[in-house]
C-alpha cells in the first residue's frame, strides 16, 4: 500500500476508486506472471503504467475486471470487492481501449459499433443519438459512421474504438496502448482528449504506455518491473532517474535528452521548453 | 531504382458503389539500396501504397515498375511469384502471422513454399535470425514464449529467410517499447548499410527514423506531399504541418539552430549527441545558461 495515497483516503477527500492489495497472478505458482501488487488510485487521477515489453502491464489491467482471473489477493473497483457476483457491476465501471482496435470490433459499420455498447446499457434511443454524435465529434469521424471497420486506417480504427468505449461513460477507462498505432496530429488529439477528461473530473484514466509525452501528461506512474512494482512516482521523478528508466525501456522525451547530453559537455541548461527558449539561453547576445 | 511508380491510381472496390480512391497520381522513385521512409496521417494511403510494391494490389491507373517486373494498369500482369520472393513485406504486426510451434519451423515455411530443399531452408533460417541480431537458440523456442520485441523480430526474420532484395515494413515498432524500437530500427539500418537490401519502413513516428532514412515519402490524401531527402526535410520541416504530421522535437530544435547559425546545407543533427556536440562547437555559447543544473524541468 503507497502511504501516501492512504493518507488522501484517510483525510476523506477522495474515494479510492481502485483498490489492490497483495494481488498476484500466475499459471504456475512457481512463477508468478505479477507478484503481491499492492496500489490505492484515488478517484479522478489519471495514471501511466509503464514498464519493457512482457512484464505484465496488459495482464495488470486485465486482472482489475476479471478478463484475467487473479490468483491471490483482493481487488476492489468503485466499492465493489471483485467477485464471481460483483464483475457484472465491475465491468460497468471499467472501459478498455486494447492496443490492437482490430481485437474490439463488433459491428458491421463505425455507427453500428458504437451503438452495439449503448445498447447493452439499455440507454433510451435519444440518449444514444446524443452520445453517438457528441463523441464522434469528439474523436473527428463523424465522416466514418457508415464504413466498415475494414475500410478504415489503423489509426481511424483506434479512435473509433476509443469513441465506443467513452460513449459508454465508465468511471474508469483503461487505455493498452491506445496511441501506438496514431500519428503525432492524432496523438496530440487524443492527449488533449484526456486532458479534457481530467478536468472534467468523472473519469480515472489508467493508461499503459511508452510515449514520453503521454506520460509527462499522467499524473502519477506506476512502474512495473519483473513481475512487481518497481515504483509509483511521479513522471518527472521518473524521467530523473536514469536508472529506473533503463529497467522500464524507457527514453526520456527529446529535450530531456538533449539537456543532459549538453550538460554532459559542460553546458549547464535546463530542460528547455522550446527551440526558442534554448537557442535565447545559450546565446543571448545574438 | 529498385521501385518506380508513374502516374499509379489505386481505386478500391472500383467496379461497386462503394468505390473509393485511396492513391490519386502517384509518381515516385525509390532508390536501389537506400533506406527510405513513407510517411503521412492516418488514412493517407500508406499502406495501399505498400501493397503495390510487391503486386498484391494492381494499379487501377498507371505503371509499377519493381525491380525487372512491369505491372501495367489494365493488362494482365506478369507471373508475380518470383517478384513476392524477391520484395518482402512485413506487415502491421507480423508476429499475428505466426503459427508454427518452433520459430524455425515459422521461418522456414516460406522458402518451403518457394521451392527450397530443407537443407537450404534452414540455412537462409539461421542466415536471418542473425540479420535480425537474434540468437540462434531462440530458433528452437516456442515463437509465442518469446518477449514483444524478439517476437517482432523473428517474425521480421521469416521474410528474410526469402532473402528479399527488397524488404518493406509497415509499422515495424509500433507497440514495442523505446528500447527495443531503437534497438530494431538500428537493426533494420544494418540490413540496408551492411546487406545492402533496399530498406523501405512506413511509419508514424518519424522521429526515431530521422536520423537514419537517407529518402523520404510523404504522403496526403493518397497524394504525393513531398519526396526528397532528408536533408530537404529538414530545411523546410513545415511541410510535416501541412501532411497533418507533428514536427519532431529533433527536427524542431535542428531547423532552429540551423536557421539562427546558417547551418542550412548542412548534413542534419537529428539525434540529442549529435546536436549537443554541435552546440558545444559553436561560437559564443554560454556555458552555464542558469545554475539550477539537472532536472529543472519546465515540463
Amino acid at each position: 500500500m503507497n502511504k501516501a495515497y492512504q493518507d488522501v483516503e484517510n483525510a476523506g477527500g477522495v474515494l479510492a476508486v481502485i483498490q489492490l492489495d497483495g494481488v498476484s497472478f500466475g499459471y504456475d505458482p512457481e512463477h508468478p506472471i505479477l507478484h503481491n501488487i499492492s496500489v490505492s488510485i484515488p478517484q479522478g487521477q489519471w495514471v501511466s503504467i509503464v514498464g519493457p515489453n512482457g512484464c505484465g502491464k496488459s495482464t495488470l489491467v486485465k486482472l482489475m475486471n476479471a478478463l484475467l482471473p487473479k490468483s491471490g489477493g483482493e481487488i476492489t473497483i468503485c466499492g465493489h470487492q471483485l467477485g464471481e457476483e460483483t464483475i457484472g457491476a465491475i465491468r460497468q465501471c471499467i472501459g478498455m481501449v486494447f492496443q490492437n482496435p482490430d481485437n474490439q470490433f463488433i459491428g458491421a459499420t463505425v455507427e453500428e459499433d458504437i451503438l452495439f455498447g449503448l445498447e447493452g446499457l439499455c440507454l433510451p434511443y435519444a440518449e444514444m443519438e446524443e452520445r453517438l454524435r457528441t463523441y464522434t465529434l469528439k474523436l473527428g469521424i463523424e465522416d466514418l459512421l457508415a464504413k466498415h471497420p475494414g475500410e478504415l486506417s489503423g489509426g481511424q480504427k483506434q479512435r473509433v474504438a476509443i469513441a465506443s468505449i467513452l460513449a459508454m461513460k465508465p468511471g474508469i477507462v483503461i487505455f493498452d496502448e491506445a496511441s501506438s498505432m496514431l500519428d503525432e496530429a492524432s496523438r496530440d488529439e487524443l492527449l488533449r482528449i484526456l486532458q479534457g477528461m481530467r478536468s472534467d473530473g468523472q473519469y480515472t484514466i489508467l493508461m499503459i504506455t511508452h510515449d514520453a509525452d503521454e506520460i509527462l501528461a499522467s499524473d502519477r506512474v506506476l512502474a512495473l518491473h519483473g513481475g512487481g512494482l518497481a515504483a509509483d512516482t511521479t513522471p518527472q521523478a521518473l524521467f530523473r532517474n536514469a536508472e529506473l528508466l533503463e529497467k522500464c525501456h524507457l527514453l526520456e522525451p527529446y529535450p530531456w535528452r538533449l539537456a543532459r547530453e549538453l550538460q554532459s559537455r559542460g553546458i549547464r541548461v535546463d530542460v528547455p521548453a522550446s527551440e526558442k527558449e534554448l537557442i535565447d539561453t545559450l546565446w543571448p547576445y545574438n | 531504382m529498385a521501385i518506380q511508380l508513374e502516374q499509379v491510381s489505386f481505386t478500391y472496390a472500383e467496379k461497386s458503389l462503394w468505390k473509393q480512391t485511396a492513391l490519386h497520381d502517384i509518381t515516385l522513385g525509390i532508390p536501389k539500396g537506400l533506406l527510405t521512409g513513407i510517411a503521412g496521417a492516418t488514412g493517407s494511403g500508406k499502406s495501399t501504397l505498400l501493397q503495390l510494391f510487391n503486386g498484391i494490389l494492381k494499379p487501377t491507373q498507371g505503371t509499377v515498375k519493381v525491380l525487372d517486373v512491369t505491372i501495367r494498369a489494365g493488362e494482365k500482369s506478369p507471373k508475380l511469384l518470383p517478384l513476392r520472393r524477391r520484395v518482402g513485406l512485413v506487415f502491421q504486426f507480423p508476429e499475428q502471422q505466426m503459427f508454427e510451434d518452433t520459430v524455425e519451423k515459422d521461418l522456414i515455411f516460406g522458402p518451403l513454399n518457394f521451392g527450397m530443399s530443407p537443407e537450404e531452408a534452414k540455412e537462409r533460417a539461421r542466415k536471418a535470425m542473425l540479420e535480425m541480431g537474434l540468437d540462434l537458440a531462440l530458433l528452437s523456442r516456442n515463437p509465442f514464449r518469446l518477449s514483444g520485441g524478439q517476437m517482432r523480430k523473428a517474425a521480421i526474420a521469416s521474410v528474410l529467410a526469402m532473402d528479399p532484395e527488397i524488404v518493406v515494413l509497415d509499422e515495424p515498432t509500433a507497440t514495442l517499447d523505446p528500447v527495443s524500437r531503437a534497438e530494431l530500427i538500428a537493426q533494420l539500418e544494418r540490413l540496408c548499410r551492411e546487406q545492402g537490401r533496399t530498406v523501405i519502413i512506413v511509419t508514424h513516428r518519424m522521429d526515431e527514423l530521422l536520423p537514419v532514412a537517407d529518402r523520404w515519402i510523404l504522403l496526403k490524401d493518397g497524394k504525393i506531399a513531398f519526396q526528397g531527402s532528408g536533408g530537404e526535410l529538414a530545411a523546410d520541416p513545415d511541410i510535416l504541418t501541412r501532411c497533418g504530421l507533428g514536427v519532431p522535437h529533433s527536427l524542431r530544435y535542428w531547423h532552429a539552430i540551423a536557421g539562427q547559425f546558417g547551418l542550412a546545407g548542412e548534413r542534419p543533427r537529428l539525434t540529442a549527441e549529435s546536436l549537443a556536440e554541435l552546440i558545444a562547437s559553436l561560437p559564443g555559447t554560454v556555458r552555464s545558461g542558469n545554475t539550477a543544473g539537472m532536472g529543472d524541468a519546465h515540463e
